[in-house]
């Protein structure tokens, strides 16, 4: 463990991590923004709406996590698990 | 055989039995030359450069040459040179040995142009890199190899099958894409043959299995090598055929999920090799040429950007000796040029724009939108989304930031760096101008009608293409680190298509043990003891009871004998079985048999 007077490095400080939460939140406004200005095509006109790729990538990765999670719930096993069979 | 027809892959081949013998340092440097001549040799090799060798009624092709074979040359000779000067601090001549043969024989299966010449290397490429997960000398690493050993030998039987019975038919051994309506069970062997080394599910799980447990040096050759043999080998085999469509998405999204389970950082890149293999089977599905080209672009900036994610996790495994999530963190404090490096392989990955993921993965994805396959289209996306979810932030995160577990090793060695850093100009410079890359594609001309090519066609006047990617990124990166608490590391493993027979295997076991052995026990007891006994009394007694059965009758009808007694049948028959005749008794059976040798002969 880090010594008790040990200096926080730069990315474990509050304000750091502050300043790239508001980069992340402005990587995504900006991106989202930025589609009004520019002309983009979709081969498909079920998905050929404003920020389709932001929502897909939201959801997509939303129901990825949470499938992981639920999948874990049987999938995770202790390190020890194979021990005993090899 | 000329040095115009020299196979590139002797190069190392022959090399990798005289580097073990050279002292020190010499020996590195060597086997970083080797590579590089082999480099040098592909892009001199004339496509009329041809080698046969006459074997009994097969004319062995061992050197085919052409724009799809050089590509996979190029690529495969430039990380080689990598993966030695990253292993410039090894010094076990043993490890060297293996990993010059094992690349070797990949360049021999990537420039056969039969399927004899491209089994044999394909068994050597398995025998050959064994050793780079044995090297590590552990007991996992040791149950690992033996097992990532059966699996190889498991698929190398099916694709022997499938040879031997499309030879049969054919009366051909030429390499060549095998049409899918005059597909039989050789054919289909030999996909699955190449699915298992393309770590397809369900035959997935020995990567993710043995090449974590790999030395250092080891993981980044392994990662390169026997997924993308296979790769190159579905390109030339089977193009087209619909059914890869299914495994390559199934792939890409098996590896993303998986990903995310993990703890140890180099199996969360063991699958996500799966992941982006993925993207190229489903390329080969596709079939079209535009996609095909895809396939080799992505496959050749895909082991740029893999390997540099490897050697920046190597680095970390190398100096601190820890390689699950749960124990790391915090390594920016110490590591930063490792962090960086690995975050320009992680940013390839995910096809962030200004690197080589995003030239390489648009043109499979795009053209799986022009074929007008939207499911395929969709699966494609959301795994690319996936990607950066595990690689591209989960990787980097969980090994420099996330909790600062008070680990200060110092910077990886300056050779280390310099491979990561040569990695990571190939992942920049390939992401801003591609043309050098689409240049050494098979239809280069094809790719430039239907890609943008120069930088400012891709990223002035495609611009929108770039903003709908940075949207599906950003937003990928925002679900990660809203749902962090979700992702909380654990001292776990996941179980994968392995629990079969690692599980499966002692199932089996017990199985034979409590089924054959009880069986066996059984039969002795029923059998052995007590049947053989009565065969015996059988035999003995069997000739005696006909007889008396026979002349019993005859006796009570004659009056002879009214009634016989239990007494005397016993008797009789005690006598029968010791032979212990009267004279008249004999005389009257040899009557009986004299009589009937007469009728029988007259």
């Amino acid at each position: 463990m880090p010594d008790k007077d040990f200096k926080l490095g730069y990315f474990d400080q509050p304000k750091t991590k502050k300043m790239l939460w508001g980069a992340l939140w402005g990587v995504c406004v900006v991106s989202v923004v930025l589609q009004l200005f520019t002309h983009t095509e979709s081969h498909f006109e079920q998905v050929d709406f404003f920020g389709f790729n932001a929502l897909l990538g939201f959801t997509a990765c939303s129901v990825c996590i949470l499938v992981a999670k639920g999948l874990g719930l049987f999938l995770k096993k202790s390190e020890d698990y194979y021990d005993d069979a090899d | 055989m000329t040095l115009t027809n020299l196979p590139p892959g002797l190069i190392l081949i022959l090399g990798a039995f005289a580097v073990p013998l050279l002292p020190g340092k010499i020996k590195n440097i060597v086997a970083m030359a080797l590579p590089a001549i082999a480099f040098w040799h592909i892009s001199r090799l004339s496509q009329e450069a041809a080698l046969s060798w006459q074997l009994a009624d097969f004319n062995l092709e061992i050197l085919r040459v052409d724009k799809w074979s050089k590509a996979f040359g190029y690529i495969f000779t430039l990380s080689a040179f990598a993966a030695f000067l990253y292993g410039y601090y090894e010094d076990k001549a043993t490890e060297f040995f293996s990993a010059l043969i094992y690349i070797g024989s990949s360049l021999m299966v990537v420039f056969a142009g039969d399927i004899i010449t491209l089994y044999v290397f394909w068994e050597v490429m398995a025998i050959s890199s064994v050793y780079l997960v044995l090297a590590r000398g552990t007991k996992k690493s040791f149950d690992a190899a033996v097992r990532y050993l059966l699996v190889h030998i498991f698929g190398g039987l099916v694709l022997l099958a499938g040879i031997i019975i499309t030879i049969h038919r054919t009366g051909t051994i030429a390499f060549n894409t095998f049409n899918p309506d005059l597909a039989d069970a050789g054919t289909w062997l030999i996909l699955v043959g190449f699915l298992v080394n393309a770590a397809a599910m369900p035959f997935s799980s020995w990567l993710p299995d043995a090449y974590p447990e790999s030395t250092v040096m080891g993981g980044v050759i392994l990662s390169a090598y026997t997924s993308k043999t296979a790769v190159y080998t579905l390109v030339r085999g089977f193009a087209g055929w619909d059914i890869l469509v299914i495994v390559g998405c199934a792939m890409s999204i098996y590896g993303i999920i998986y990903a995310l389970l993990e703890n140890d950082m180099r199996r969360i890149l063991a699958y996500s090799i799966i992941n982006q293999v993925g993207f190229m089977v489903c390329a080969v599905g596709i079939g079209t040429p535009l996609a095909l080209n895809g396939a080799v672009a992505h496959a050749f900036c895909h082991i740029i950007y893999k390997a540099l994610l490897w050697m920046s996790a190597g680095a970390v495994l190398y100096r601190t000796g820890k390689s699950k999530c749960t124990e790391l963190g915090g390594l920016y404090n110490t590591m930063p040029w490792t962090l960086i490096f690995g975050c320009v392989g992680a940013l390839a990955i995910s096809a962030v724009p200004l690197t080589s993921g995003y030239t390489s993965k648009t043109i499979i994805i795009a053209e799986a939108a022009g074929n007008h396959m939207f499911w395929a289209w969709l699966v494609l996306e959301i795994a690319s989304a996936g990607v950066f979810l595990h690689a591209g932030i989960k990787f980097p995160y969980f090994v420099f930031f996330a909790k600062d577990k008070g680990l200060r090793p110092p910077e990886a060695p300056k050779t280390m760096l310099a491979a990561m850093a040569f990695l990571s100009f190939f992942c920049i410079y390939l992401g801003m101008f591609p043309e050098r890359l689409y240049n050494i594609l098979p239809n280069t001309d094809l790719v430039k009608e239907a890609m943008p090519y120069t930088f400012h066609d891709i990223y002035i006047e495609h611009f929108g293409h770039v903003v709908t990617q940075t949207q599906l990124l950003a937003f990928s990166g925002l679900v990660f680190f809203l749902f962090l608490p979700l992702l909380k590391r654990t001292n776990t493993i996941a179980l994968d298509f392995d629990w079969f027979y690692r599980k499966g295997g002692k199932a089996a076991y017990l199985l034979l043990d409590k089924g054959l052995n009880g069986l066996n026990a059984v039969v002795n007891k029923t059998v052995a003891e007590k049947g053989m006994a009565k065969l015996a009394g059988f035999f003995a007694e069997g000739p005696a009871r006909f007889c008396l059965a026979c002349l019993k009758p005859v006796w009570e009808l004659s009056g002879v004998q009214a009634v016989m007694p239990e007494e005397m049948d016993k008797r009789f028959i005690k006598k029968f079985v010791l032979a212990n005749f009267s004279i008249g008794s004999t005389a009257i059976f040899a009557v009986i048999f004299l009589l009937a040798f007469i009728l029988k002969i007259s």
